[in-house]
């Protein structure tokens, strides 16, 4: 491992998180089980990955699940908000994409790709 | 279905996430005319009473799942390629499975893309460490998630400039102990 290059990652990403600070807003979750797996996630995961990097977006944390009983409708991916969370099914590449930028991003859920809403009680 | 190797791999450690673990050990290594790949964790186990049904197709831990086909499809990719798998407990906690298979056979499933299986795996998880090793008869890699974040702090492995690095590295090491294929 390159001990130089990672001491020049965190120099960098330590000052743009004092710079920019704030607490977690969303979080979005990959469900990736076998047939999760099967059906694409990993392709999914890394679009969201990319997506909220390339957005630079710092109150966005990613992290992934196993099976979630959805199995015909994987890859599944929930975005976890203060009042709700919602479901999607089948997100392919393109749609993982689409969910940062339309709903994350902007607020604007993809309502004709959502599978489930759940609303948390506070 | 799992197409490749790295997608097997893939859920070997979600098996070991779903049990708890804290603690993941992945190794593969190409030694003589073999592929041998090694997932072991200090997650809950499995049941002495329920170790010979885990290769069952038909048997699943999971509620819910009505088949678990995960370990199956691996053996049978193993015992396809003149190879073999087992799935043992450790000692103090936690499984190991362990597969060979024939390197040059031709029913030997490709790598597949491993730093972006594993990468998106590693990275997600803060709460686990994993350790990844790669080797050949003449030459050993290892990655630990441990050191990294020594050498991070606050950082996250999920940080793009992180995950890039941790992509290309995993990819040289990968080229470094012949486990990169022509394919």
């Amino acid at each position: 491992m390159k001990l130089e290059e990672l001491r020049k990652i965190r120099e960098r990403a330590e000052a743009d998180l004092r710079l920019r600070g704030g607490p977690t807003r969303v979080k979005i979750v990959v469900g990736m089980g076998t047939s999760g797996i099967a059906a694409g996630a990993r392709a999914t995961l890394r679009a969201i990955l990319d997506e909220v990097a390339r957005r630079n977006l710092r109150d966005v944390t990613v992290t992934q699940t196993g099976e979630k009983g959805l199995a015909a409708q994987e890859p599944i991916v929930e975005v976890h908000e203060p009042e709700r969370i919602t479901i999607y099914g089948e997100v392919d590449e393109a749609l993982a994409r689409r969910i940062v930028a339309e709903h994350v991003v902007n607020g604007r859920p993809i309502s004709e790709r959502v599978v489930a809403v759940r609303e948390v009680k506070g | 279905m799992i197409e490749d190797l790295s997608m097997h791999l893939a859920d070997l450690i979600q098996n070991s996430l779903r049990a708890g673990a804290r603690s993941i050990g992945i190794s593969l290594a190409r030694l003589g005319g073999s592929l041998v790949l090694e997932v072991s964790d200090d997650g809950a186990g499995i049941p002495e009473d329920l170790l010979p049904r885990v290769t069952d197709p038909f048997f699943s831990t999971k509620p819910g799942a009505r088949v678990g086909l995960g370990l199956p499809l691996l053996v049978q990719t193993a015992e396809e390629t003149g190879g073999e798998c087992r799935v043992e407990r450790r000692e103090g906690g936690g499984t190991r499975v362990w597969a060979r298979l024939g390197w040059d056979h031709p029913d030997r499933p490709p790598l597949g893309d491993l730093p972006g299986t594993l990468v998106p795996l590693l990275a997600t998880h803060p709460e686990v460490e994993f350790t990844v090793e790669l080797s050949d008869d003449r030459a050993k890699w290892t990655l630990s998630t441990r050191e990294l974040r020594e050498h991070l702090g606050e950082v996250p492995l999920a940080h793009p400039d992180v995950l890039r690095l941790l992509e290309r590295e995993l990819a040289e090491g990968l080229a470094q102990v012949g486990l990169k294929e022509e394919r």
